[in-house]
C-alpha cells in the first residue's frame, strides 16, 4: 500500500484547484493507502482543512511560520523535508504549478533520486508506481518508474477533474514548528502583481480563442467580432498575452485560467500542451493553416485554412 | 563577472515527424538541428546582462546530436566563448544525472557569478533541471523568470505565476531559468558574430575530463527509468474539413454542426 504526501498549495487564500484534482485522482487509485496533505503558511485556516477532507485527504500536517507566508524555495524545501521525515510517505506529489514544479525536483535531489513530471496518470504495478507523461506535443506517451525508496512526481496542470465529496471525512490535523536561518531567506519576496480578473472565463459557455496565428493586436478584432455575434467571451494563449496583443486577463492554460465551455473555437492555436491543459470544452472547433497542428488532435470539428479568411465568412454567414 | 549558460540542441519542431520518430537520429538531418527556443531565451537573458554590465558569457552544451553547431550559433549571438561536453557515456534523459554533469562542468570552469538555463529541456520534456542544479549547488535561484533588473544587492527578478507575476530579489550569485516572455525574445546573430563564431575554438570535454564515470552519470546510474514509450493513438472522431474554397468549407462546417445539433451561439 502506498502512503502518499501531497504538497497543499494555497492560491489567493483558497486551496489551489489542481491540488484538489490531484487529491481526487489519488482517491480513485486502489493501492493508495493514506493521503496526507502538507500545509504551510503564516496561518492555517480551518476551511482549508475542511476542503481538503472533502477531496480525500485523511491527514493534514501543517507548519506555521511567518517565513512560509509566501512560497520561496529554500524555506519550503526545508519544511517539506521535515514533513517527509515525520510522515514517511512512499509517494510525494504536487500539482504542476510554478511552485509545485519548483519544489518537487529539489526534494528529489535531497533524496538522491530524479522525479516524474507533468503526469496525467499513475498506475500501480506490483509494488512499484508507473508514471504516465504525454510528451512531444501530446503525440507520444512516456511511462517511467523511479528507482528509490520515495517517488517524487508533479501532475500536469488541468489533468484531473475536481469532484467534491460532501461526505468526505474530517482529516486528522497535526502541526509542528520549523526554524529558519538567514541562509534560508537569501531570496526575498517583494510583491505579487495579480492580473486583473475582469472577465470570468471559468463560467463562460462560449469562448472564441486566438493564438499566435492571429498575427497581431489589430488582427484580434475578428476574434472579438465573432465572440460578440455568438454571445461568447474571447480568450488568448500566453504567446499572445506576452506580446501584448491582448490583456493578460484573457489568458488560459497552465499559467492562466482553466475553462469548461459548451463551445470553444480555437483560431490560429497550435495546441501546445500548456494551453490545451486548460480547456475542457464539450465541443471544440479548430481553425488552423497547419494540418499537422496538435490542436486537431483535440478538435471535434476543424477547418484547415487561414483564420483571417475563414472567420470573416463564418461571421457573415452567422449574421445572415 | 562571468555567466554560464547551459543550452540544449533539439530537432526543430518544424520537422514533421510523428511521436517516437522525433527521437530517431537517423531520420534527422543537420539542418533540422536547432537550439531549443527555451535555451535561446536563456542566452538572451545572459547577453542582456553582458550588454549592461560587461559580463563574460560562456555557452555550454551537453545535449544534442551536433552540439558544436549550436555553440557556434551561441557565439554568433554574442557569447564570449563556448564549451562542448560530448560523451556517449553521459545519460541525458535523467535530469538528476544532467545536473551532476553541470555541477562538475561548473567546477572545472572555476569562478562564475550566474548560471542561466531555459525552463524546459525539450528533448525529454523535463522542467526539473533548473531546480535540481540550484539545489545541488546550494545556490539561490529564480525559475520561470520573465524580467531581470540589476539592483545594488543583486537582481530584482519577476517570474511567472499563475494569474499574475511575482517579484523577488536575489543575491549576485545564483541560478536563473528564463521563460519565453517578451523580455527574453532572442536576438538575431550578427555578421560580425558569425565571423567570430567561425574562427572560435570550442574545447571538447568528456565525462572523464570532469572526473565522472558511467557508474555516476551513465544509464546504469539513472533513477528515472523509462518503462515504455509509444505514439498516442487518438481515438477521438474528428470532422476536419481540408478540401474546397473557403466559403464551401464554412458552409460544410455549418451544415455538419446543424446535423449534429451543435448550437452556435448563446
Amino acid at each position: 500500500m502506498v502512503k502518499t504526501l501531497v504538497f497543499g498549495q494555497i492560491r489567493e487564500d483558497i486551496i489551489e484547484e489542481n491540488t484538489l484534482g490531484v487529491l481526487n485522482k489519488l482517491t480513485e487509485i486502489s493501492g493508495i493507502s493514506e493521503i496526507i496533505v502538507a500545509l504551510f503558511g503564516h496561518q492555517i485556516k480551518d476551511e482549508w482543512i475542511t476542503e481538503l477532507g472533502k477531496h480525500g485527504a485523511s491527514r493534514v500536517v501543517s507548519v506555521k511560520a511567518p517565513e512560509l507566508e509566501v512560497y520561496l524555495s529554500r524555506p519550503y524545501v526545508k519544511a517539506m523535508l521535515e514533513v517527509i521525515e515525520k510522515t514517511e510517505p512512499k509517494l510525494v506529489i504536487a500539482a504542476g504549478t510554478v511552485y509545485g514544479e519548483d519544489l518537487i525536483p529539489r526534494l528529489a535531489v535531497h533524496h538522491g533520486v530524479s522525479c516524474a513530471q507533468r503526469i496525467n496518470d499513475i498506475s500501480i504495478v506490483g509494488d512499484d508506481l508507473h508514471f504516465h507523461t504525454p510528451v512531444r506535443d501530446d503525440q507520444a506517451m512516456k511511462v517511467t518508474r523511479i528507482e528509490g525508496a520515495i517517488k517524487f512526481a508533479t501532475s500536469r496542470a488541468g489533468a484531473f477533474f475536481v469532484n467534491e465529496n460532501p461526505d468526505g471525512g474530517s482529516p486528522n490535523v497535526e502541526s509542528f514548528d520549523v526554524t529558519f536561518s538567514e541562509e534560508d531567506m537569501l531570496v526575498k519576496h517583494i510583491e505579487i502583481k495579480k492580473a486583473e480578473r475582469t472577465v470570468n472565463l471559468k463560467d463562460a459557455k462560449i469562448i472564441v480563442a486566438g493564438g499566435r496565428g492571429v498575427g497581431g493586436k489589430e488582427q484580434f478584432q475578428i476574434i472579438r467580432e465573432l465572440a460578440d455575434i455568438l454571445g461568447g467571451e474571447i480568450e488568448a494563449t500566453r504567446a499572445c498575452t506576452d506580446v501584448h496583443w491582448i490583456e493578460e486577463t484573457y489568458e488560459i492554460g497552465q499559467t492562466g485560467q482553466s475553462v469548461s465551455p459548451d463551445l470553444y473555437i480555437a483560431a490560429g492555436i497550435s495546441g501546445a500542451p500548456q494551453h490545451v491543459s486548460g480547456i475542457k470544452a464539450k465541443t471544440l472547433i479548430a481553425i488552423n493553416t497547419d494540418e499537422g497542428a496538435a490542436i486537431f488532435n483535440f478538435a471535434d470539428y476543424g477547418i484547415i485554412g487561414d483564420l483571417h479568411v475563414i472567420l470573416p465568412i463564418l461571421k457573415q454567414k452567422l449574421q445572415g | 563577472m562571468k555567466i554560464i549558460v547551459f543550452i540544449e540542441q533539439i530537432v526543430s519542431t518544424q520537422v514533421k515527424l510523428q511521436g517516437v520518430d522525433y527521437f530517431d537520429s537517423t531520420r534527422v538531418s543537420e539542418d533540422d538541428l536547432v537550439i531549443n527556443p527555451s535555451s535561446k531565451n536563456a542566452l538572451e537573458g545572459a547577453l542582456k546582462l553582458k550588454d549592461q554590465l560587461g559580463a563574460e558569457v560562456t555557452a555550454v552544451c551537453v545535449r544534442g546530436l551536433k552540439p558544436n553547431k549550436a555553440l557556434r550559433e551561441a557565439i554568433a549571438m554574442g557569447c564570449t566563448d563556448a564549451i562542448e561536453i560530448a560523451d556517449e557515456t553521459i545519460y541525458t534523459d535523467d535530469p538528476l544525472l544532467l545536473a551532476k554533469v553541470y555541477v562538475e562542468a561548473l567546477g572545472k570552469i572555476g569562478e562564475f557569478d550566474l548560471v542561466f538555463l531555459g525552463v524546459e529541456e525539450q528533448s525529454t520534456g523535463s522542467y526539473a533541471i533548473g531546480a535540481m542544479l540550484s539545489e545541488k549547488l546550494g545556490l539561490p535561484s529564480v525559475l520561470y523568470a520573465e524580467e531581470i533588473e540589476v539592483i545594488d544587492s543583486g537582481y530584482k527578478v519577476g517570474h511567472v505565476l499563475e494569474g499574475g507575476r511575482k517579484i523577488v530579489a536575489m543575491p549576485n550569485k545564483g541560478v536563473i531559468s528564463c521563460s519565453d516572455s517578451q523580455y527574453f525574445t532572442p536576438r538575431y546573430t550578427s555578421m560580425r558574430g558569425i565571423l567570430t563564431a567561425k574562427r572560435a575554438e570550442i574545447p571538447k570535454w568528456t565525462a572523464a575530463d570532469l572526473g565522472l564515470s558511467s557508474s555516476v552519470v551513465g544509464k546504469e546510474a539513472a533513477s528515472l527509468i523509462e518503462v515504455s514509450f509509444s505514439n498516442i493513438v487518438i481515438e477521438k472522431e474528428s470532422y476536419i474539413i481540408k478540401e474546397g474554397e473557403p466559403e464551401e468549407k464554412v458552409e460544410n462546417l455549418l451544415a455538419k454542426l446543424k446535423e449534429d445539433e451543435v448550437k452556435l451561439g448563446a
